[in-house]
């Protein structure tokens, strides 16, 4: 996991670099690693679009190819159709075709009763935004999967923003105390620790591959940048900010394993290396394919 | 057999050939359906592939998408079409962006169903089936007939592309024909000539069909010989058989029961507009309903569709039609 927490660090920070209207994952690599490590080949992941790439990855996609797809290159999975940060379907993976916030939700629970029609125990973990489950989808969706006793396991990437308005300032309670109201378990969990957030998704997979049913966890952590790479999101009190990216979920993972003696730091560092070198090379290798043209375009693919 | 029965037969007839479609919808279990929309296939297949759902249409077809992408081909029924709107962003931008935006590795075969119109219901008779013609991934369907019907809802079915299918409650009850027993399946994307004439093609769906059907019989007797076109499919449109029947009469008359402004008939006007104008010997013309509201006293709602009287005289001032000066 930790080599996969770097992976998407250090993805993201070059996604960012190069594409000033990249939403930036920096501060919630431990939702996104902990929630999706360890999943079955043939369980389902729904990501949100908030740091994907290392979701995609974790579970096969190529760097390079993942890379292209940021830069707006033929060689991307969606040969530049969708946005940039969508998913190859093939990888088990529900993948961003839409615009909106929330229809994720409904596809993912559709993921989900495909899997509880065929009798299986696969699996299907779903991001979304703290702003996503104020919208409708989000209570339909949820109510839906808990009344068929769907295998969804939601999990809330709470970074306590949407763009600009605190989580506080547009909704009425905690979200972890909606669960309550469709009768599945609802888990608040630190989500700056990935160790603490692989446990609970964990659990709530178990259930779910059991039968019995959806669970939501809403785990919390900080946007560290804006909500676009170029957002300076001077809209946030300085203390606020300062206060949560002292706490680097990467960090507090490392000075773990320091302790426990898992990993030296000199180990730690050629890990960071390696994955430094690998998201160059996927980069520098990206930029040699051409933009997406129009046989991208592709007309007469709109049909199946 | 009704055109409902037809429907229903339809579905029934690919649930028993292919054990990947299930049936989503409110009522549809024990109730049998609305207006007998789903009557048998609860007592056939059961709780687990007939599942009535909550009033949610949006995570209804949200999950109809998500089972369909990864392998099922469910069948969602919006009770009825005023409902649609409450899925719109998964219908317009979930379900037709996946094929095309997964470059072909993501397929959503998922029928959305659904009941429109004026009939012996009296409620909930507004149509929007236009608006979902202006977005390309999604197919969209109108029968008139219940072999059409029947055999439609099984190409749906079997089409790897999201359908919506709108069924007219006019027709439920009250259109009977002979439709042909077990493998049935009629092309989505062509029209069907229903009448062959000289004078002018009158392009039409569903109940509007018989509407027209009913006019040119009398027109015949008068000496106008219409050619019947029942567009079945409205996207994607079989502009073939239209330009072809227009380049034949050079006239057309478009006869649908939605509003006129905004419906298909536009879209149809302007095709046919662009790609035919030498063939023209007369403006198209469009017969819709008026711009309100559907209203709900049947007095009031005989004015507002479509009369028989509105068809003739479209018809006949196309066929009247002289340029003048």
């Amino acid at each position: 996991m930790h080599r996969w927490m770097l992976f998407s660090r250090i993805m993201e920070a070059e996604c960012c670099r190069r594409n000033p209207r990249w939403f930036p994952a920096q501060g919630e690599e431990a939702i996104l690693v902990g929630a999706f490590f360890g999943l079955r080949p043939d369980d389902i992941a729904a990501p949100h679009y908030r740091g994907p790439f290392v979701i995609y990855a974790m579970r096969g996609a190529d760097p390079r190819r993942l890379a292209a797809q940021a830069l707006g290159k033929a060689t991307g999975y969606s040969l530049g159709r969708s946005v940039p940060f969508t998913g190859p379907a093939d990888l088990n993976v529900v993948p961003w075709v839409a615009g909106d916030l929330g229809t994720s939700i409904g596809v993912a629970a559709g993921a989900a009763l495909s899997i509880a029609y065929r009798g299986g125990d696969q699996v299907v973990v779903l991001s979304v935004g703290d702003g996503t489950t104020n919208r409708g989808d989000f209570h339909e969706s949820l109510n839906l999967a808990a009344v068929w006793k769907l295998p969804l396991v939601v999990v809330v990437q709470n970074n306590q923003y949407s763009i600009s308005l605190h989580l506080s300032s547009v909704t009425a309670a905690p979200i972890v105390d909606r669960a309550a109201g469709y009768g599945i378990p609802g888990v608040a969990v630190d989500g700056t620790d990935v160790l603490a957030v692989h446990e609970v998704v964990a659990a709530a997979v178990a259930r779910a591959r059991r039968g019995d049913g959806p669970s939501l966890i809403e785990a919390r952590a900080y946007r560290w940048g804006g909500h676009w790479a170029a957002d300076r999101a001077l809209y946030r009190p300085a203390t606020e900010v300062d206060e949560w990216t002292r706490r680097d979920p990467i960090t507090l993972l490392e000075t773990r394993l320091l302790d426990q003696g898992v990993l030296s730091q000199a180990e730690i560092e050629r890990v960071r290396r390696t994955v430094e070198a690998e998201v160059a090379a996927a980069f520098s290798q990206a930029e040699q394919d051409p933009p997406a043209g129009w046989e991208q375009l592709g007309i007469g693919e709109v049909f199946a | 057999m009704t055109f409902v029965e037809a429907i229903v037969d339809g579905i029934a007839y690919e649930m028993r050939r292919d054990p990947r479609v299930l049936l989503i919808g409110q009522d549809i279990g024990p109730f049998g359906g609305s207006m007998q929309g789903a009557r048998g296939l609860y007592e056939e297949f059961g709780p687990h592939r007939v599942r009535d759902a909550p009033i949610s249409e949006a995570a209804m077809v949200g999950a109809g998408i998500g089972a369909a992408l990864f392998g099922q081909r469910p069948i969602v029924e919006i009770s009825f079409g005023e409902f649609l709107p409450c899925a719109m962003n998964q219908l317009v931008l979930q379900a037709p962006n996946i094929h095309y935006m997964t470059a072909g590795r993501g397929q959503v075969p998922l029928v959305v169903r659904t009941r429109v119109g004026d009939g012996p219901y009296r409620g909930h008779p507004q149509s929007f089936e236009s608006w979902f013609c202006h977005v390309p991934g999604l197919k969209v369907v109108m029968p008139a007939l219940p072999s059409d019907a029947k055999g439609l809802m099984i190409a749906a079915i079997r089409d790897p592309n999201p359908v919506l299918f709108f069924e007219q409650m006019s027709l439920y009850h009250g259109v009977r024909e002979a439709v042909p027993e077990g493998e049935h399946v009629v092309p989505i994307g062509r029209a069907q000539v229903l009448a062959e004439g000289r004078d002018v093609t009158v392009a039409a769906t569903g109940w509007m069909v018989h509407r027209a059907l009913r006019v040119a019989e009398e027109l015949e007797d008068e000496g106008v010989s219409v050619e019947l076109l029942d567009l079945r499919t409205i996207a994607p449109l079989d502009t073939g058989t239209l330009l072809a029947s227009v380049e034949r009469t050079g006239r057309l008359v478009v006869v649908h029961e939605a509003w006129r402004i905004g419906g298909i008939g536009a879209e149809i006007a302007a095709t046919v507009a662009e790609a035919a104008f030498g063939a023209l010997r007369a403006p198209i013309r469009r017969v819709g309903a008026k711009h309100v509201p559907i209203p709900s006293a049947a007095s009031l709602r005989e004015l507002a569709l479509p009369a028989d009287a509105e068809i003739r005289q479209a018809i006949l001032d196309v066929v009247r039609y002289r340029r003048s000066g």
